[in-house]
C-alpha cells in the first residue's frame, strides 16, 4: 500500500548536466569523486568493466546455452524431422509432424481434457483455497493446526498422492465406495479410474486436493495484509459478507490472486504427472491429455519427434494466457502504487 | 513490447527443454576406457531385494572362475525402454543387457546396430536353445541374442475352492463357463481380471486367441499374412466383453490394476486369474492352497498355451571388451546356471530342463514340464506383445479397454490393430 507516500511531495534532484553524463563512464564514476583525499581516484575504464560484466555474466550464460538455449534449438530441429530415437540421420520431414497433429483426431480428445483440466482444475482449487483462507483468516487457536492439515497435501510427491487415492478409488476395495455404500448411495458408485464417464474428474479431483493447500496458504499470506480499517467501516456501512469480499477484500489480494490463478491456469496445460500415475491416460485415452499423448507418442511409440510437436502445442497454447495474466496483475500492480 | 517477448521465450524455452532431453544423438562407442576385465551388466528390477542379492552372489561365482567382474545395474523395464536406446549410443551403456527378443524389442535394436553379432559365438559355445527362441533373436539371418526364460500365459485356479464347490479343471469353454457361473452363485469373483494398466488386454487377448483358432493361424496374423481385422480377432475381444457382462470379472476390470487381481486371487476373494507363469513363485509363496495352472480352454476343447520369450542377454555393438561381455554371455548361456534360475529366480528356461533333483514345488514342476513340451512342439500360442510393433500394441491396449468400457466394439478394436498394423 504505497498510495499515501505517492500522495507527498517529493524533492525531485535537479538532471545532471548532459555534457557530464556523456564524459562520465555511468554513475559509478560520478560517486567515486572522493574530495576528502584531495583527488579524483581513476574508475575503471569502459573495456575493463566490459571484461568484467562478460566473467560476471559468463556463467549464467553458459548455464543458459546449455541448458535452455541447446535443448530449445535441439527441440526446434526435431519437430522438422523424424526422429524414432535410434536413427542418428533422421529424415527432414517439413510440416508434416504439425500437419498429422491438426489432423489427428486423439489430439482434439487430449486438448478438450486439458480445457475440462484448465477450467476445473484451476476454478476448484482457488474457489476452494480462497474459502478456507477465509475461515482460517481470523481463527486464533489452532490456526497452525489448520495451516498444517491443509498444506499438508502439498508436501507430498505427487506420485504417492496418485497412488493412494487410486486404492481410494479402486471400485471393490476403495474406501470411497464403501463409504457410498454405507450412506445408501450405492447407486452411485463406479469403477472410478476405470470408468471413461469419471475418470478425468476423478484424477482431477485428487490434483484439486493437492493443489488447493498451496492456494489456501498463499492468499492466507495476502490475507493478512488487508486492511481491517477498511473491512470494520464497511461494517459500519452495513456491507454483507459478500459485498466485503468482492469490493474491499479482493480488490486488495488481487495481485497475488492474478499470481496463484496464473500459476494454477499454466499448470494446467502442462499436466502430466498424476494423470500419468492414475490413469496412464486411460480408459482408452478418456482421461489422455496433451501431456500424456506427448509421452505416449515420444517414449512408448518412440516417436520423438511428434512428441516434440504435442510439447510445442502446449507451449503455444499456454504462453498467450501467461503472458496476459503478467500483464495484468503488473498492471494492477502498477495500479495500487500510484 | 520486450517484456513479452522474452517472456515469450523463456516459456518457449522452459517446455521445449523438457522434450529435448528425449532423444541424443552420438557414438556408439561404448566402454571405450576401463579395465578389461570388468564389464557392465543392466537387468530389469528384480521383483526382491532377495533376488537380486541371490544374483549378485550366482554372478560372483562367475567373477571368481573368470576373473572378470561384473557390475550389475537394474532399471524398471518402463525406463530401460525410454533410455536402453540413448545409453548405447551415447558410449556409456552397458556391455551386456538383458532384452526382449522379437521385432519391437532386439529386431530394433539389431537393425538400428547396437547390437553385437553373436552367430560365430553360438557355434564356438555351442550354446543350446529351443529353435522356435534361437528364431525369435535372429535378424536378418544372423543371432544376436540368448533367450533367457521362458514365458507361457494360461489360467491358475484355486483347486480347494473348485473341489469346495464340485468342480472340474476346466478343459473347455463351456466347462469354464459352468465354472464361473458356479463360482459366481457362491459369492467368489469367477476370475479375477485386471486391465488398469492396458498390457494385461494384451495378454487376456493372446490367450483367447490362441485358443481359439491356433497356432498357424495366430502365426498368420502376426506374420501378416492375415489380418488383424478379422472375426476371428474381433471375437476374441467380444469373448471379454461377454464374461465381464456375466459378471465372471472384478467390477470395472479397467479400474483394477494387476497386483490387485493378483492378491484377490491370493486372498480366495477370486477362483482364478488369468495370466503368465512368472507368477509361479509367488503363488507358492503367497498361498496357502493347492493351485492348478491349464491353457486357457478354447471352443472345442483344452486350448493351448500362450508362450512367449523373457528377456535375454545382448552385446552392446559399442562394447570394447566383446570377449569378457561373450564370456559373461556363456555363463548366462550354461546349464548351471538354467538350473540355477529355476531353483532360484523361479524362471522357465528356455533349454530343456531335468527338473528331477531340483527343489520345485509341485506347480512350478508341472509348468515346467508343460513348457519343455511346448518348447519341443512349438505349437503354442504368441504373446502378441512381444511380436507386433509399438503402434499395433497401443491399438490392441486401448481397443481392449475400450471393448470393456463400451467406448468401441471388438470389431473396432481389431480393425483398430489392422490399421495400427499397416501404419
Amino acid at each position: 500500500m504505497s498510495a499515501p507516500s505517492a500522495a507527498a511531495p517529493v524533492a525531485v534532484p535537479p538532471p545532471e548536466p548532459r555534457r557530464e553524463r556523456r564524459r562520465g563512464s555511468g554513475r559509478s564514476r560520478g560517486r567515486s569523486k572522493a574530495p576528502s583525499y584531495g583527488y579524483q581516484v581513476p574508475g575503471p575504464t569502459r573495456k575493463a568493466q566490459r571484461r568484467l560484466g562478460i566473467v560476471f555474466v559468463a556463467p549464467l550464460l553458459a548455464l543458459v546455452a546449455v541448458f535452455l538455449l541447446f535443448p530449445m534449438g535441439n527441440a526446434l530441429y526435431y519437430v522438422f524431422v523424424d526422429f524414432n530415437g535410434i536413427n542418428p540421420a533422421p529424415p527432414f520431414v517439413g510440416l508434416a509432424n504439425f500437419r498429422e497433429m491438426f489432423g489427428d483426431p486423439d489430439v482434439y480428445k487430449a486438448l478438450r481434457n486439458n480445457v475440462i483440466w484448465i477450467l476445473v482444475g484451476t476454478t476448484a482449487p482457488i474457489a476452494l483455497g480462497l474459502g478456507l483462507a477465509l475461515l482460517v483468516w481470523n481463527v486464533r487457536r489452532g490456526g497452525v493446526l489448520y495451516r498444517t492439515a491443509i498444506f499438508l497435501p502439498v508436501i507430498l510427491p505427487q506420485v504417492a498422492v496418485g497412488i493412494v487415492w487410486g486404492w481410494i478409488y479402486e471400485p471393490s476395495r476403495g474406501w470411497l465406495n464403501k463409504v457410498l455404500d454405507a450412506v445408501g448411495l450405492d447407486a452411485v458408485t463406479t469403477g472410478w479410474l476405470g470408468n471413461p464417464d469419471t475418470a478425468l474428474y476423478a484424477v482431477l479431483g485428487t490434483a484439486v486436493w493437492s493443489t488447493m493447500g498451496f492456494i489456501f496458504v498463499i492468499l492466507l499470506s495476502a490475507l493478512r495484509n488487508v486492511d481491517l480499517d477498511l473491512i470494520d467501516a464497511s461494517l459500519l456501512d452495513g456491507a454483507d459478507w459478500w459485498q466485503r469480499l468482492r469490493h474491499i477484500i479482493l480488490p486488495q489480494i488481487m495481485p497475488v490472486f492474478l499470481m496463484v490463478t496464473t500459476v494454477t491456469l499454466i499448470g494446467g496445460f502442462g499436466v502430466f504427472d498424476i494423470v500419468f500415475v492414475m490413469t496412464g491416460g486411460g480408459p482408452a485415452g478418456a482421461s489422455e491429455v496433451l501431456g500424456t499423448y506427448a509421452y505416449s507418442n515420444a517414449f512408448e511409440l518412440n516417436r520423438i519427434s511428434y512428441g516434440t510437436t504435442l510439447a510445442l502445442l502446449m507451449t503455444v497454447l499456454a504462453v498467450p494466457f501467461a503472458v496476459w495474466l503478467n500483464r495484468l496483475q503488473q498492471r494492477l500492480a502498477d495500479g495500487a502504487g500510484t | 513490447m520486450r517484456q513479452p517477448t522474452l517472456k515469450l521465450l523463456a516459456a518457449t524455452a522452459a517446455c521445449l527443454t523438457m522434450t529435448a532431453c528425449t532423444g541424443t544423438t552420438g557414438s556408439s562407442e561404448s566402454g571405450e576406457s576401463g579395465d578389461p576385465q570388468k564389464i557392465k551388466w543392466l537387468i530389469e528390477e528384480q521383483e526382491d531385494a532377495e533376488a537380486l542379492k541371490a544374483l549378485e552372489e550366482h554372478v560372483a561365482t562367475f567373477t571368481e572362475e573368470s576373473g572378470i567382474e561384473v557390475e550389475i545395474s537394474t532399471l524398471p523395464f518402463d525406463t530401460m525402454r525410454t533410455i536402453l536406446q540413448t545409453q548405447l549410443r551415447s558410449g556409456d551403456g552397458p556391455d551386456v543387457f538383458s532384452w526382449g527378443s522379437g521385432p519391437s524389442f532386439g529386431g530394433a535394436l539389431a537393425e538400428a546396430g547396437l547390437l553385437h553379432d553373436l552367430t560365430d559365438a553360438y557355434e564356438e559355445n555351442d550354446w543350446e536353445v529351443y529353435d522356435f527362441a534361437k528364431e525369435r533373436v535372429t535378424f536378418d539371418g544372423k543371432v544376436y541374442g540368448v533367450p533367457g526364460e521362458m514365458e507361457t500365459i494360461g489360467v491358475f485356479y484355486n483347486k480347494d475352492l473348485f473341489s469346495e464347490l464340485g468342480l472340474d479343471e476346466p478343459t473347455s469353454r463351456d466347462d469354464l463357463v459352468a465354472a464361473s457361473e458356479e463360482i459366481k452363485k457362491a459369492g467368489t469373483i469367477p476370475m479375477a481380471v485386471a486391465d488398469k494398466e492396458g498390457w494385461e488386454g494384451g495378454h487376456l487377448l493372446s490367450m483367447a486367441l490362441a485358443s481359439d483358432i491356433g497356432s498357424d493361424e495366430m502365426d498368420a496374423i502376426i506374420e501378416g499374412e492375415s489380418s488383424w481385422d478379422s472375426p476371428e480377432v474381433a471375437d476374441a475381444f467380444g469373448l471379454w466383453k461377454e464374461f465381464d457382462e456375466k459378471g465372471f470379472l472384478p467390477e470395472s476390470p479397467t479400474s483394477v490394476d494387476y497386483d490387485t487381481s493378483i492378491s484377490m486371487f491370493y486372498s480366495g476373494e477370486a477362483a482364478m486369474i488369468p495370466t503368465g507363469s512368472w507368477l509361479v513363485g509367488e503363488i507358492d509363496d503367497n498361498v496357502d492352497f493347492e493351485v492348478g495352472y491349464v491353457p486357457f480352454p478354447g471352443p472345442d476343447g483344452e486350448g493351448i498355451f500362450t508362450g512367449g520369450l523373457g528377456s535375454g542377454p545382448f552385446v552392446s555393438a559399442g562394447t570394447t571388451k566383446t570377449e569378457a561381455a561373450v564370456e559373461f554371455v556363456d555363463f548366462l548361456a550354461s546349464t548351471e546356471h538354467a538350473e540355477w534360475t529355476v531353483e532360484n529366480l523361479h524362471t522357465i528356461p528356455p533349454v530343456p530342463i531335468d527338473t528331477e533333483g531340483l527343489d520345485v514345488s509341485p506347480l512350478f514342476a508341472t509348468v515346467l514340464e508343460d513348457t519343455a513340451t511346448l518348447g519341443q512342439s512349438g505349437d503354442f500360442g504368441h504373446n502378441i506383445d512381444v511380436m507386433v510393433t509399438d503402434q499395433v500394441n497401443e491399438a490392441m491396449y486401448d481397443g481392449f479397454q475400450g471393448v470393456l468400457t463400451g467406448q468401441n466394439t471388438p470389431e473396432e478394436a481389431a480393425a483398430g490393430m489392422a490399421a495400427a498394423a499397416e501404419e
